[in-house]
């Protein structure tokens, strides 16, 4: 099938197989390895990427649906070897451990805060309830994202006894 | 070590810096093995039993060999190599039997992994199924089947573990403290209860993944997604026969460990097919049904606590009989067994113990080591156990925990002398109970109540841990200076999201004076580059790595040192630096740049001194010792870190929902290196711990088939089960050999989350419940008296009687 | 994907009523892929042919009049149906249940219509749908139908759906539009979840309607009730209807008390 795209700003025309998914030509043909497959069956959010401004499971997407479509990944969030507000509040908020997750959390939450630029913590919470995270408790990305978004009263911090 | 520096006298130690591995993970260049690309690379797949118990009786690969894009196909039959690491009780693939349904027969390697799934569809394998014993009690009776019949040829580790030839039984643990029969004469009340708890997965977001590539003459390269770069080595060796030096381990960045890539998993499987594929590296990464299925996940456990308690809330005994459920192979199991059965009491002392640990054989997925192994599990019955003798007693549960627990002058159930600077329980206790005003509802709770007809329970929680490891454990770190005075650690310990390299950059800025940007920790880990350590396990890594980092940086100023010294015709004694140069104390304009000494000092007519500066520092745990075989006692704990929880919870009482509202967690982290990292262990590892005492466990049909090997029916915690409020706590009681006084917290927030939310609950509701996970329905039951249907109790992991 | 199988996108829809004659069996219509591509990654399914018809520009996309009611079009997504005004205002119902659907990224692809033909007993677009008389519409090369709802879930993943048919629309009758109800959903976590036990309430005029999910072989929905029914009369209704099972996610007796008691819970909040 052949497909033509703009994925991170640059247009694509490829003959892809018909039966692989995005994901799959996102990290094999693209070598955008940063979009990540947790589990291949759209439940832990590992490979987020936006198709036309939504988040979507790349591994869900076959990538002969995305003949025509707009799709962002990770490797597009940094610009000019700048990082972006949320990675700069991920990076700050130790908001990424083992950071396999990361990737795709910050996917879903950038198309939240464009959408909605002051999230409340509930709205935050269910951004991501499709992005597992099994390291950090998810507590310090919440608190990233609320920063990043001029919301966090004061930095949460461990307290001594 | 260095354990008395006043915190005003530290500049980066107890800071909360960035953490010095994030950059490449936020913005997606961070590769992981997964992601690694080389030219000629194959893909591999596993054939996997559809039995739980079966002798393999032909195994028929001719169609699979055959088809376009397949470069090899191997069996058990062709690799006699026995792996394990205390216990060597595994073969690479399935040989002869298989002992747990999924359980790998075969594997192809080919083009793409698509040929090589349709490959493995055309392996035809016969079997002969064989009644499987799936429940660790049934196992442990005499005449049950036999999982492992050769168990008295395998090899084990005598000084520390008792396999019991004939029987089910990989392990068994033995403690024996005091007089347990005048303990229990002493005792004016006797409770004695049994609770278990199921297999869990570990669930890190990375499945396994191991790349490897077998050239002729045995030049062997592996890239794996492995905690223990040099456990993979050296079991591979073993295994193969292969000296260590032609075995190179290479390990990326890591998506999450958690004990499950502890020891050795995929890598040896992947390399036999490259040997096989003349050469071409092969990848073999774990499906997430795999994941669940074909790795190792946290053994279940079965076990009675047998207490003697005196009016006054007094222990004088405990007797405790635990079956671990390890599944089909027990090479890392059977050290969970043995640290339940020096620890199993919780942070208590118990003046007289009896304590039988052991590790059955059952024809399920393996059990391995997963964060805080052998606490995490047994503290949910501890601590429900703890509530209910205190209940009985009419004593308040924090006091009884409290008369109880252990201090200076306490014998630890091995014999061991807690001293000041152990570490404090107590004051865990009490800053966890003021967080969350343990002892009665506030007003604010008790409006809750009456709005949403919940009811509000609360509960205090304690616990310990002490790293389970060989007492010869050792670690290695080298410091490199470049030329411009900046310097690059390497060290062997992994980074698998818990911080440590950035603890460690920041004990090594400390130690040299340097600012951060100054340190670059390397962060990947090869053998044949970074020097030695034994495992990136059990919240070891600060302690260790955390002494070898400062001893290294102090070799790396004592050589920088020698040269200035020359430089300045001054003894290295005279000597003192600051972040840019080596002067000569009294006569501080006397000075020598670190970067003109970097990689040797030349003098302007071209002569030269010194050479690259190289520091090199080595550390051993220290003074500990392999327990009494038949008592159990002696030293085995590097450092014991003290923990609490408070939990407040809310329940429906008409149908057993819950909602968990606060936490508070504290730990005596002997001192606080980096208080972001810390308290990204602390939240991460308590909602961790609720997964485990929520929703986490695997469900088997009668046949011993996995269930729920999928997110679909396998939940973890999402963003939306974040408990309103989490605090964490720390408490700082020095460690005399921590580095800068600290002790691991790595594993330790996990640690009894379950038993305070069964005591929260019950607090709550009035459920008194025995098994975790704790679901709705459980607590539903628990409240109205509905028995479970026997059968769904059975596969969820309950036990059948003895 | 570990095996191959073709992949077409029809333009219209005589081109796709043409390829469903064609294939047959061995063909799969595939709306947002949730469902299915998990499926054929699990090896549950085979097809040797994909028919995508989210690309068929004669289908409708989602409106509402007060003549036809609410249309709900093959491509018309979870996010669709959440995100729209009309909705939001007329079938709120509709809203509540679409959100409890996995996460943001499943209901940025999964489509109602898809839900439906999915035919899970635990659907959870279904439960509204059932209580607001939703009917389905139906298209092959030999003509057209319309079936109920209520009728054309004919057991577990099991549909009145010919091999040759595929669903053009689900139409909702604007009599029932701006009727109010509630959604409950009984899961293992906060998180995003199967449900382990649902009910769907719709009170419109002097009518009350309610639908359950997972309790049965597919999703049920009771007889009709007049608004000022008691609980007791619906639960027992309920119960009398549906026919629970012990499985891993939840045991019968669980569900059977669960669903009395949202049956409870909705009739005294709504």
């Amino acid at each position: 099938m052949r497909v033509k795209a703009t994925i991170n700003g640059r247009r694509i025309e490829r003959d892809v197989p018909d039966s692989i998914t995005l994901l799959h030509f996102l990290r094999e043909d693209l070598g955008l390895t940063g979009t990540k497959e947790g589990c291949g069956s759209g439940e832990c959010g590992a490979c987020t990427v936006l198709m036309n401004g939504r988040t979507v499971n790349a591994c869900l997407v076959l990538a002969a649906e995305i003949d025509g479509a707009v799709i962002e990944t990770i490797e597009a969030e940094s610009k000019d070897g700048k990082l972006s507000k949320l990675q700069e509040k991920f990076h700050k908020h130790h908001a990424s451990q083992c950071g396999f997750c990361t990737p795709g959390m910050v996917m879903s939450l950038k198309s939240l805060v464009r959408e909605n630029p002051k999230p409340s913590e509930e709205e935050i919470r269910e951004a991501i309830d499709g992005n597992f995270c099994r390291c950090t408790g998810y507590k310090q990305i919440i608190e990233a994202v609320q920063d990043a978004t001029g919301q966090l009263k004061k930095p949460e911090d461990i307290h001594y006894a | 070590m260095l354990e008395n520096t006043r915190r005003e006298d530290l500049t980066y130690v107890g800071r909360g810096v960035d953490r010095v591995d994030t950059l490449e993970k936020i913005t997606g260049h961070a590769l992981y093995t997964g992601d690694l690309r080389m030219p000629g690379l194959l893909h591999a797949k596993t054939k996997r039993s559809p039995h739980a118990k079966a002798r393999i009786r032909r195994i028929n690969t001719q169609k699979a060999e055959r088809l376009p894009g397949v470069h090899a196909v191997i069996t058990g039959d062709e690799l006699d190599n026995r792996l394990g690491l205390y216990l060597v009780d595994k073969h690479v693939l399935a040989r002869g039997s298989v002992r747990y349904h999924g359980e790998a027969v075969a594997a192809v390697a080919a083009d793409t992994p698509a040929i090589a799934q349709h490959a493995v569809e055309l392996i035809d394998v016969e079997y002969e199924t064989e009644e499987p014993v799936l429940d660790p009690v049934a196992a442990f009776r005499r005449n049950a089947p036999l999982v492992h019949p050769d168990l008295g040829r395998y090899n084990y580790i005598k000084e520390v573990f008792t396999p019991l030839p004939g029987t089910n039984i990989a392990n068994h643990t033995k403690l024996r403290k005091g007089d347990i029969e005048k303990g229990f004469k002493d005792a004016d009340l006797i409770v004695e209860r049994e609770y278990s708890n199921p297999n869990v997965q570990h669930v890190p977001m990375e499945t396994h993944v191991a790349i490897g590539q077998w050239l002729p003459e045995n030049r062997i390269t592996i890239w794996t997604s492995a905690q223990s770069p040099f456990t993979v080595r050296n079991l591979f060796c073993h295994a193969f026969k292969v000296p260590r030096n032609q075995v190179r381990v290479f390990v990326p960045y890591v998506g999450g460990g958690f004990g499950g890539k502890a020891g050795i998993g995929l890598e040896p499987l992947a390399c036999c097919l490259s040997r096989k594929a003349g050469g071409r590296p092969v990848k073999l990464q774990a499906t997430r049904e795999e994941e669940f299925s074909l790795l190792p996940c946290r053994s279940g456990l079965v076990y009675k606590i047998k207490t003697g308690v005196q009016k006054d809330g007094k222990i004088t005994a405990q007797k405790m009989t635990l079956f671990w459920d390890a599944g089909a192979y027990a090479d890392y199991a059977v050290n969970v067994t043995r640290a339940s059965g020096y620890s199993a009491a919780g942070p208590y002392e118990i003046p007289n113990a009896w304590i039988d640990s052991y590790t059955m054989y059952t024809n399920k997925p393996f059990g391995t080591a997963y964060r805080g192994f052998g606490h995490v599990e047994v503290s949910w019955g501890v601590e429900r156990h703890m509530d209910f003798i205190a209940h009985k007693l009419k004593i308040d549960p924090l006091e009884f925990r409290k008369t109880n627990a252990l201090k200076p002058g306490s014998l630890t159930l091995t014999g061991e002398t807690v001293t000041e600077h152990t570490g404090n329980v107590t004051r865990c206790m009490e800053a966890v109970s003021r967080e969350i005003q343990y002892g009665s509802l506030t007003k604010a709770e008790k409006a809750r109540e009456k709005r949403t007809g919940m009811k509000i329970g609360k509960a205090v929680v304690a616990l310990h841990k002490a790293p389970a490891m060989p007492p010869f454990t050792a670690t290695a770190v080298i410091i490199k200076m470049n030329e411009d005075a900046t310097v690059t650690v390497n060290l062997a310990l992994t980074e698998i999201g818990q911080g440590a390299y950035t603890a460690i950059a920041q004990i090594v800025a400390e130690q040299l004076r340097f600012p951060m940007d100054r340190i670059k920790v390397s962060l990947d880990s090869d053998t044949d580059k970074e020097p030695y350590d034994w495992q990136t396990v059990a919240s070891k890594g600060l302690v260790l790595s955390g002494n070898a980092s400062i001893l290294a940086a102090q070799d790396l100023l004592k050589k920088a040192y020698e040269t200035a010294g020359q430089v300045l015709r001054a003894s290295p004694v005279d000597l003192d630096h600051d972040d840019t140069n080596v002067f000569v104390k009294h006569h501080p304009g006397k000075s020598v740049p670190f970067s003109r000494l970097a990689v040797g000092y030349a003098y302007p007519d071209g002569n030269a001194i010194g050479g690259p500066l190289i520091g090199v520092g080595q550390y051993i745990a220290q003074g500990l010792t392999n327990l009494d075989k038949e008592t159990g006692q002696g030293l085995p704990a590097l450092d014991w870190t003290y923990g609490a929880h408070g939990l407040v919870v809310e329940v429906d009482p008409a149908t057993g929902e819950f909602n968990v509202i606060r936490i508070a967690s504290a730990f005596d982290a002997g001192k606080v290196i980096n208080p972001k990292t810390t308290r990204g262990q602390i939240v991460g590892g308590v909602l961790q711990g609720l997964g485990t005492a929520m929703c986490e466990g695997y469900i088997y049909d009668e046949s011993g088939r996995l269930m729920n090997s999928s997110f679909t029916d396998n939940k973890i915690l999402t963003a939306m089960d974040v408990p309103e409020e989490m605090v964490g706590i720390a408490v700082e009681t020095p460690q005399i050999d921590g580095a800068y006084g600290a002790r691991g917290v790595g594993e330790h927030p996990m640690i009894a989350i379950c038993g305070g939310l069964g005591n929260a609950i019950h607090n709550a509701c009035g459920a008194d419940l025995v098994h975790m996970p704790i679901r709705a329905e459980d607590v539903w039951r628990a409240i109205h008296k509905i028995p479970e249907p026997p059968r769904t109790g059975f596969l969820r992991g309950k036990s059948c009687k003895p | 994907m570990l095996y191959e199988f073709q992949y077409v996108a029809p333009k219209t829809k005589s081109e796709l009523l043409a390829l469903l004659d064609r294939h047959g069996d061995s063909c799969k219509i595939m709306a947002g892929g949730t469902d299915l591509l998990v499926d054929i990654r699990a090896g549950l399914r085979k097809p040797q042919v994909l028919i995508d018809i989210k690309k068929v520009s004669d289908f409708k996309p989602l409106s509402f009049s007060e003549k036809e009611g609410l249309l709900i079009g093959p491509a018309t997504t979870c996010a669709d149906v959440i995100r729209d005004k009309t909705v939001s205002r007329e079938f709120p119902i509709l809203i509540q249940a679409a959100k409890q659907l996995a996460s943001t990224q499943v209901r940025n692809r999964a489509t109602i219509v898809g839900n439906i033909c999915n035919a899970s007993p635990c659907a959870d677009t279904a439960l509204p749908l059932l209580c607001l008389d939703a009917s389905v519409h139906i298209v092959s090369k030999s003509g057209s139908r319309i079936v109920k709802l209520k009728d054309f879930f004919t057991g577990v993943k099991k549909t009145a759906l010919r091999k040759d048919e595929v669903v053009e629309k689900i139409t909702v009758p604007s009599s029932m539009a701006g009727g109010r109800g509630g959604f409950m959903k009984l899961k293992r976590i906060k998180g995003h979840d199967l449900s382990l036990v649902s009910v769907c309430l719709v009170k419109k005029g002097s009518l009350l309607r309610v639908a359950i999910g997972s309790a049965s072989p597919t999703p049920v929905v009771l007889k009709d009730f007049p608004a000022q029914v008691t609980a007791d009369n619906v639960a027992d209704e309920a119960l009398r209807s549906v026919k629970p099972i012990d499985d891993i996610r939840c045991s019968k007796d669980y569900r059977l008390f669960m669903i009395k008691t949202y049956i409870e819970r909705l009739i005294e909040e709504c």
